[in-house]
């Protein structure tokens, strides 16, 4: 990339602060940084930031109502980074618009990954949604609703080629069951969890060489699923 | 009426003796008697009766009879003494009747104060108080229905006879008084008494003696109340050297590597670097665990952890755990037995996946290398039970309860790995679910057991609307 990313760090402690600033500065990212809810929602609106990294436990506001401030206007990548460990939490944060959500202590390499992940999903996003999905061996025609592993042909149901399109489309990011259930089967069944889980088992078979050990249809525990196309 | 046909009588047998007896004598012996009605019958009849005789004597006995004029002077002197003498002994006699009714009532009164305490004495539970203050008051009061509510605190309130209710608003009301305020309330229902004073004297002695009762026993409560939050205390305290225990042991490693890192100590090429490196790392998310561990540990302890049920198949938590721990799982053999074709478990995924990955790490810490690891589970009746069984050494049967308390180890604890948390953990989530846990050997090693209910709030688990459409 010629221009480098700007990213916007929102987080109160300053020494998580400053280690984020140093390690992302040397890996050639524009770091800016705030340490309270209102004036990361300013930075963001003034610097447009290609990804904002956001602590839930802030000063003046709670991280996820940011988050919900933040999509009114803004479809900037947002990765949550926080202590709260608990499912609910990061339920709440991914319905209310982040992108992905990492728990603190956590590794570097691991921050670094998922920066990546959120920064190149969204380069496909801008230029006009890509129509054909790679993950490994296998290939995703939006077009054409046709999934190919290798050059044979995958057949799907109709329901098991909405749920992967769902997926797919939304790659390495995580999508929540309740966002599932309700894009593939609609609102009155979003408290089926069921039904995702056999059809996930179902696409798992048909997709994944391993069932057991999917590398491309991730489970996120007690949160929802995961398309991860660099399997 | 009998004081008037006992006069009756005597008027007849003195009327038929009148020419024997003296006018004078007659009167004197009609004041037996009015001592014997006052004393039997009351001051009031007393009274009545003497003005009768006063009126028969005139009648019948002084001259001209059977008329009520009195010719001679010493008649009326007669008569008006005889008056004035009747009337003086049935006060006097009915005075002390009425002193002597006094007394009896005063000593039952006592003696069913003293039945009251007595049978209070000692009770510490409020509803059985409750519920002998309102026998007694039933068995004394004589009354028809015996309502006691106690309003502070809890309430609950009880009835005596337990087979009627009462239709009417009751005759007495009597609060439960205590120094700190109204307890609640006596209801008597008790239709032909008015209530004497002696009566609403005894309903509201019996009531500040039961509400002295009850705060007693509320004293009594907060004393043993206070007795386990120091028993509390007391294990907290202990958990507290046991868990700085843990906590350091981590954190000299990181201290230890740091500083020598930092003091030039070892140069930049060599292994060891790269080695205490890795022990910074490996010792850092040590310490996360544990304090993830202790988190959960104080949330199973407060009853904080809720699982967050759903239908879920149970092989796909066991597929991720493994999937997460394939590295950890390299130096064992596993084998899995955990048919697709299982009921839906209601569980909550995060928590049981834990469960498995407590239990197989303990597995792995014990089992020697390349030794088989068996996962399975099976259903039986309207539960699951699932085994992960291993070929480790076998615990003796003293420790296969205790290890799963906090921080017990059958071994020397630097021996092993490990934040001594993860059975108890388990543990908590397990009957958190309604199953049950336990260990036990088994011929080649050692196991694991517990049950997970497959019923969700009565309801089965769910069959699938099965997908037909092809594409």
């Amino acid at each position: 990339m010629t221009n480098e990313p700007n990213i916007l760090v929102i987080d109160d402690e300053p020494k998580i602060q400053r280690a984020i600033r140093t390690i992302l500065t040397e890996k050639g990212f524009k770091v800016t940084t705030a340490s309270n809810g209102e004036e990361g929602l300013t930075l963001a609106a003034v610097n447009e930031p290609d990804i904002i990294i956001l602590d839930l436990g802030l000063p003046d506001m709670d991280g996820v109502e940011v988050c919900a401030r933040l999509r009114e206007w803004s479809q900037c990548p947002i990765i949550i980074l926080s202590v709260r460990d608990s499912e609910h939490d990061k339920v709440a944060a991914l319905d209310k618009g982040a992108d992905d959500y990492l728990t603190k202590p956590f590794g570097i390499e691991e921050l670094l990954a998922r920066v990546r992940v959120t920064l190149r999903h969204s380069a496909g996003r801008k230029d006009t949604q890509s129509k054909l999905i790679k993950a490994g061996a296998i290939t995703i025609d939006l077009v054409w609703h046709k999934v190919n592993r290798g050059e044979e042909e995958i057949k799907l149901t109709g329901t098991e080629y909405k749920l992967l399109g769902y997926l797919a489309t939304n790659h390495g990011r995580v999508l929540t069951h309740q966002s599932i259930l309700t894009h593939v089967w609609g609102s009155a069944d979003a408290d089926h969890t069921e039904y995702l889980r056999v059809y996930m088992r179902q696409l798992r078979k048909k997709l994944e060489a391993d069932p057991e050990r999917p590398q491309y249809l991730l489970t996120e525990p007690g949160i929802g699923y995961r398309f991860n196309s660099d399997g | 009426m009998l004081a008037i046909g006992l006069i009756a009588l005597i008027t007849a047998i003195f009327l038929s003796l009148r020419e024997l007896l003296d006018t004078t004598l007659i009167g004197l012996l009609y004041l037996i008697p009015i001592g014997l009605i006052t004393a039997f019958l009351g001051l009031g009849p007393g009274i009545t009766c003497a003005v009768i005789t006063f009126l028969t004597l005139n009648y019948f006995f002084i001259p001209p009879y059977y008329t009520l004029a009195v010719h001679r002077p010493s008649d009326v002197v007669i008569l008006v003494v005889f008056l004035v003498v009747a009337v003086v002994i049935s006060q006097l006699v009915g005075r002390l009747q009425s002193g002597l009714l006094a007394a009896n009532a005063r000593e039952r009164e006592a003696t069913q104060l003293y039945e009251l305490s007595i049978a209070l004495t000692g009770l510490h539970n409020e509803h059985a108080i409750a519920q002998i203050l309102a026998k007694q008051v039933y068995a004394v009061s004589q009354g028809e229905y015996v309502e006691l509510n106690i309003t502070d605190g809890k309430p609950f309130s009880f009835h005596l006879p337990e087979t009627k209710t009462p239709t009417r608003v009751p005759e007495f009301r009597v609060p439960i008084q205590t120094t700190r305020g109204v307890l609640g309330k006596i209801l008597l229902w008790k239709a032909n008494m008015a209530g004497s004073p002696g009566e609403m004297r005894l309903l509201e002695t019996f009531a500040s003696q039961g509400g002295l009762a009850l705060e007693r026993a509320r004293l009594a409560q907060a004393e043993s109340r206070a007795l386990i939050l120091e028993e509390s205390d007391n294990l907290k305290s202990i958990l507290l050297s046991s868990v700085s225990h843990e906590l350091r042991t981590p954190l000299s490693t990181i201290k230890a590597a740091a500083s020598s890192l930092r003091g030039n100590e070892v140069s930049w090429d060599s292994p060891a670097r790269a080695e205490l490196i890795a022990a910074i790392d490996d010792e850092a998310d040590h310490l996360n665990m544990l304090v993830g561990n202790l988190l959960d540990m104080s949330r199973i302890e407060s009853g904080a952890l809720k699982p967050k049920r759903e239908w879920n198949i149970l092989s796909e938590i066991v597929g991720s755990v493994l999937g997460r721990m394939r590295h950890s799982t390299e130096e064992h053999k596993l084998e899995i037995d955990v048919p697709e074709s299982l009921p839906f478990v209601p569980v909550d995924y995060v928590q049981i996946e834990q469960v498995f990955t407590n239990l197989v790490s303990n597995s792995l810490k014990y089992a020697p290398q390349n030794s088989v690891i068996h996962i399975q589970a099976n259903f039986e009746g309207d539960a699951i039970h699932v085994q992960v069984s291993n070929q480790g050494p076998q615990v003796p049967p003293e420790h296969l309860e205790r290890i799963f308390d906090k921080f017990y180890r059958i071994t020397a604890a630097d021996r092993v790995t490990g934040t001594g948390l993860g059975l108890s953990i388990c543990k908590g989530i397990i009957e958190a679910h309604g199953g049950r846990i336990w260990a036990e050997n088994v011929p080649d090693g050692f196991a694991f057991n517990f049950t997970l209910p497959l019923t969700w709030d009565g309801a089965l688990p769910p069959q699938l609307p099965m997908d037909t459409e092809t594409e």
